[in-house]
């Protein structure tokens, strides 16, 4: 039983830092359709601001955490600017500002890999080393509670949803499709900065940490679904008690639980595309 | 006289360029890949290494010139970069790449019979998968290793143990070794976990280990993120069983990102900081680039100078000359144990002293004493 409940938190933790990553790419997704691979290297970003700021400037944990979150603010919207919206408003198709943001993932890890040093780089606990699990639900949990009011009390939600329903139709409305977008690319990258900062302490930052969030992120997406925000928090959790429970009790080799992600990747993608959770009115 | 001013002028001509001619060093690491952690201290060590020779004069009257090339460690590059280098003029090629990338190298190196070296890698399968007589190999190997820290803990009296490690190439390589290298002693592997990359947690494996109630556990695994995650879980968890683990340990880098979390733990390492030659490898180092090497450094260092030291001998830069003067050498380093030379006889191209290796202990956060050396 003990072995349970610590494999609880600990799954717990690691299913929130999943979640965030997936709501970084349901944020972009609902209002654009854009699948943004690089949320990863973002994550990635976000680790490593912890270090700028917590371990090499020493910030008090708080203030850094918000200079993180705010320098991936401007990063989410610098990225729209430059390779998302030239595209769109050249009346590109869907596949090029994906393509483009491909690119950018390249980019943001040689720019993190020329920059820094090769090794890991440590950032600090919020707390003590056993207390890191508590304050990562505790932040994921507002983080959800925020996303969630957003987009069910706030006009500026709605607007998200409208433009996530047709874009045409918002636009007629007087809905500014430029600002949705530039909003959700800054939202997406705050969350996916949030989610690296978070798991640093543990992994501490390194310039190839990006692409397992990435992988892991969009699987908790898939399995949760793209339709409602609580659907990426549903996802995580679900994908990382998975993996954690196969490591622990199934009969099989350790090795081979890696490949938990994938399979349930899979048997979303044939058996229920939409994630478990289906948008509202769909 | 016309004459005899045209000859004095053309011989002037060619002694100025042959005295220019740079002997040409190839070089293949990883900048930007999965080993660059690994690869770009090591080929700082031969790039600070090429710049002594240079400051001295060079080799054979001539400077060295190094070119270096990133395949970032992947076997696919790393195979037509090392046909680039040939035909740029390299007469050797040191590889500082991933295992793979090495072995992949070997396939052109070994048709266009130019001498190639590794001074970093581990995997014991480079020099006996392929019969090149063209390659060498000066990192100290998976057995030596597993061999090494085996006969430390002889005394502990071990029985049952769990072995962990990571799914990169060479962690599972080296996995494999240990694992080898524990059941032909008699010690029952009653764990064997893999932490993935990119996983968050550790929880789940050291949760088995700790159901298996092992006399000590053995780290293979070579990924910096995950090893520090295995070292939080055991904390975490509470237990109290022995850490033995790979030379990945004996990389400085853990006494920043595991602080609080290594004190304790035994690691094989190839460096030994109370030898006279690594102290006079430091003091130069610092002195020449202001910074403080450590045994990646090393490694390449010592590879630089293997080669440096079979063009002499060779007398030439004849490849085939190389080949015979490098097959055959004796050289004592800055890595291995105090008195520890690389040999290279007939017959055999992994240099590194099975008997060269030491035994360290974590204090605190610092990378501590020799506690053991040798296999004996």
């Amino acid at each position: 039983m003990q072995d349970f409940l610590e494999l609880s938190l600990s799954a717990t933790a690691s299913g929130c830092i999943y979640g965030l990553v997936a709501l970084a790419y349901l944020l972009m997704i609902r209002p654009t359709g854009i699948i943004n691979f690089a949320v990863g290297e973002w994550a990635m970003l976000g680790a490593f601001g912890g270090f700028f700021f917590l371990t090499r400037f020493e910030f008090p944990y708080l203030l850094g955490m918000a200079a993180v979150v705010a320098l991936m603010l401007l990063v989410g919207w610098g990225t729209e600017r430059l390779a998302v919206r030239p595209l769109v408003e050249k009346g590109a198709p869907l596949l090029a500002p994906i393509l483009a943001l491909l690119g950018m993932l390249v980019i943001f890890r040689e720019v993190i890999s020329v920059s820094f040093p090769p090794d890991p780089h440590p950032v600090p606990y919020a707390f003590e080393i056993q207390h890191q699990k508590y304050f990562i639900i505790a932040v994921t949990a507002l983080v959800f509670a925020g996303a969630w009011l957003f987009f069910e009390k706030t006009l500026w939600g709605k607007s998200f949803e409208a433009v996530a329903l047709n874009r045409r139709a918002a636009a007629l409305m007087g809905i500014n499709l430029s600002r949705v977008t530039a909003a959700a690319f800054a939202g997406g990258a705050g969350a996916a900065g949030l989610a690296g900062l978070l798991v640093s302490p543990n992994v501490s930052a390194h310039y190839l940490m990006g692409v397992p969030l990435a992988i892991q992120g969009f699987t908790a997406l898939v399995i949760g679904g793209v339709g409602r925000v609580e659907g990426a928090l549903l996802g995580g959790l679900l994908l990382a008690f998975a993996e954690q429970l196969t490591t622990r009790y199934a009969p099989i080799p350790s090795g081979y639980a890696q490949g938990v992600p994938l399979l349930f990747l899979m048997i979303f993608l044939l058996i229920r595309p939409t994630g478990l959770l289906r948008a509202r009115g769909a | 006289m016309r004459k005899f001013i045209t000859g004095v002028a053309f011989a002037l001509c060619c002694v100025t360029s042959n005295a220019q001619e740079t002997i040409k060093i190839g070089v293949i690491a990883d900048r930007v890949g999965v080993s660059k952690p690994y690869s770009e201290p090591a080929t700082e060590g031969i790039v600070f290494g090429a710049d002594d020779l240079n400051r001295k004069g060079g080799i054979l009257g001539r400077k060295i010139e190094l070119l270096i090339e990133d395949d970032q460690s992947r076997p696919d590059i790393s195979a037509a970069l090392a046909r680039k280098l040939i035909d740029q003029g390299a007469v050797f090629i040191l590889s500082m790449s991933l295992t793979p990338a090495t072995q992949q190298q070997q396939t052109v190196t070994m048709e266009a019979k130019t001498p190639q070296m590794t001074p970093m890698n581990s995997g014991d399968t480079l020099t006996t998968q392929l019969q090149n007589p063209y390659f060498w190999q000066t990192g100290p190997l998976g057995s030596i290793q597993i061999a090494t820290l085996l006969a430390h803990a002889k005394s502990k009296q071990l029985k049952r143990v769990a072995l962990i490690t990571d799914n990169s190439d060479l962690g599972q390589l080296l996995g494999r070794f240990f694992k080898g290298g524990l059941e032909k002693s008699g010690i029952q592997v009653v764990a064997e976990e893999v932490v993935a990359r990119g996983a968050t947690t550790a929880a789940p494996q050291m949760q088995k280990i700790r159901a298996a109630n092992p006399d000590a556990m053995f780290m293979a695994g070579v990924l910096t993120a995950e090893n520090v995650l295995i070292f939080k879980a055991y904390r975490e968890m509470g237990v109290r069983f022995p850490i033995h683990s790979s030379y990945n340990l004996s990389v400085p880098i853990y006494m920043t990102v595991a602080k609080g979390l290594i004190n304790g733990v035994t690691f094989v390492d190839a460096y030994d900081p109370e030898k006279p030659e690594v102290k006079a490898f430091e003091a130069a180092y610092k002195k020449a680039t202001g910074k403080d090497p450590f045994n990646l450094h090393g490694y390449g260092y010592d590879g630089m100078m293997l080669v440096a030291e079979a063009i002499k001998r060779a007398g030439s830069t004849d490849k085939e000359k190389i080949r015979a003067a490098m097959q055959g050498l004796t050289y004592a380093g800055v890595m291995g144990a105090k008195g520890m030379k690389y040999s290279f006889p007939d017959g055999k191209r992994a240099g590194y002293d099975p008997n060269g290796m030491v035994v360290r202990v974590y204090e605190g956060d610092k990378q501590g004493r020799v506690v053991h050396v040798g296999q004996k």
